[in-house]
């Protein structure tokens, strides 16, 4: 990014400034977009422990002694990590369990798609309304994991960089 | 690179920190519940197919085969219309967990409210054939029951089978 001559060098500085501030932009939509999805999911889940437990059973992938603990752990992990992120809390532990979180959602999800059991989510209800899991439900998960991979990028190597930006412009 | 360690030294202590602290919650708040879930659950079919009141809709397989015998019960098959094809119960009505609806209206005619009936599919977690229990129960059936694993468990204790287009064996 070399100054053109026709620019001044406060316009130039100006539009850099901007232009180096988009990824700071869509770190906090989407630090507060997958926080209200958590917050969102974790909610009829800690309601419901039984129909949750239903869900978490009816994946097939747990051992049964350990259906219950999922089932009552994991919404209240969802609150916590969905909190951390809206209000900016511990971010590089709750970008990290977050990612974590739905890699393992998305595994069993494609898992039970590819094996043909007619699972139902249970991502954000507990009612069998919703309907059985589906190449959506893939797709729309893929989405939450690219919005958390970004975070965690963001936090664990942008930040740092940006972090370091007004130093080395202070320096000069 | 002091620096560059230092988000992920601050993860490896959150993380730890975040279970601790769901756990806690989660564990504290079930406690207080009305309702406490089990830690650990029976998710044995048995177990899964046992109502709020106690009541259990499975049969054990030595009643089901009295009732067969006796000509007491009618058996329904709860999977695909393909899977009965190939071998059920002899003289069970096909009717699809998955079609339940028109099936239904097909083999109404067939099923009287106070019937003795034998819902079945094939494996231990197969709930197709539990679905359809409740499903008829809500109908108004009365005597609805499941036989758990039932072409499995059927086959094993070589009671009678039939094919579609097969002569009742019975």
């Amino acid at each position: 990014m070399k100054n053109d001559p026709g620019i001044s060098k406060t316009e130039t500085e100006g539009v850099a400034a901007r232009r180096c501030d988009w990824p700071r932009w869509l770190y906090h939509i989407f630090r507060l977009l997958l926080g209200l999805v958590f917050v969102y999911a974790s909610y009829d889940k800690i309601l419901h422990p039984q129909a949750f437990a239903l869900a978490v059973y009816n994946y097939q992938i747990m051992p049964d002694a350990a259906v219950n603990i999922t089932a009552l752990l994991l919404p209240w992990l969802e609150l916590l990590l969905g909190l951390c992120l809206l209000f900016g809390l511990w971010l590089p532990g709750a970008t990290v369990t977050s990612t974590g979180l739905l890699v393992v959602f998305l595994g069993a999800l494609v898992f039970n798609q590819i094996r043909g059991l007619d699972i139902h989510c249970g991502c954000f209800s507990t009612e069998i309304t919703e309907g059985p899991a589906g190449p959506w439900t893939v797709l729309r998960d893929l989405g939450f994991l690219a919005v958390s991979l970004y975070l965690l990028l963001y936090i664990f190597l942008l930040q740092r960089q940006s972090g370091r930006l007004p130093r080395s412009k202070s320096d000069q | 690179m002091k620096e560059a360690k230092k988000p992920i030294r601050q993860a490896l202590r959150q993380i730890p920190l975040l279970v601790i602290m769901a756990g806690t919650i989660a564990l504290s708040v079930n406690y207080w519940r009305e309702t406490p879930l089990p830690l650990i659950g029976d998710w044995s079919a048995t177990a899964r197919l046992t109502g709020q009141d106690g009541e259990s809709l499975a049969i054990p397989l030595n009643e089901a085969k009295l009732l067969f015998q006796e000509k007491a019960a009618i058996f329904l098959d709860a999977r695909p219309q393909l899977q009965y094809s190939d071998g059920h119960i002899s003289g069970a009505l096909s009717l699809p967990w998955q079609d339940v609806t028109n099936a239904f209206t097909d083999i109404a005619t067939q099923l009287d409210g106070n019937d003795n009936i034998i819902a079945y599919c094939d494996g231990e977690s197969c709930e197709l054939s539990h679905d359809l229990a409740l499903f008829l129960k809500d109908m108004g059936f009365i005597n609805v029951r499941v036989l758990i694993n039932g072409w499995t468990v059927w086959q094993d204790a070589g009671l009678p089978t039939e094919k579609a287009g097969e002569a009742n064996e019975k």
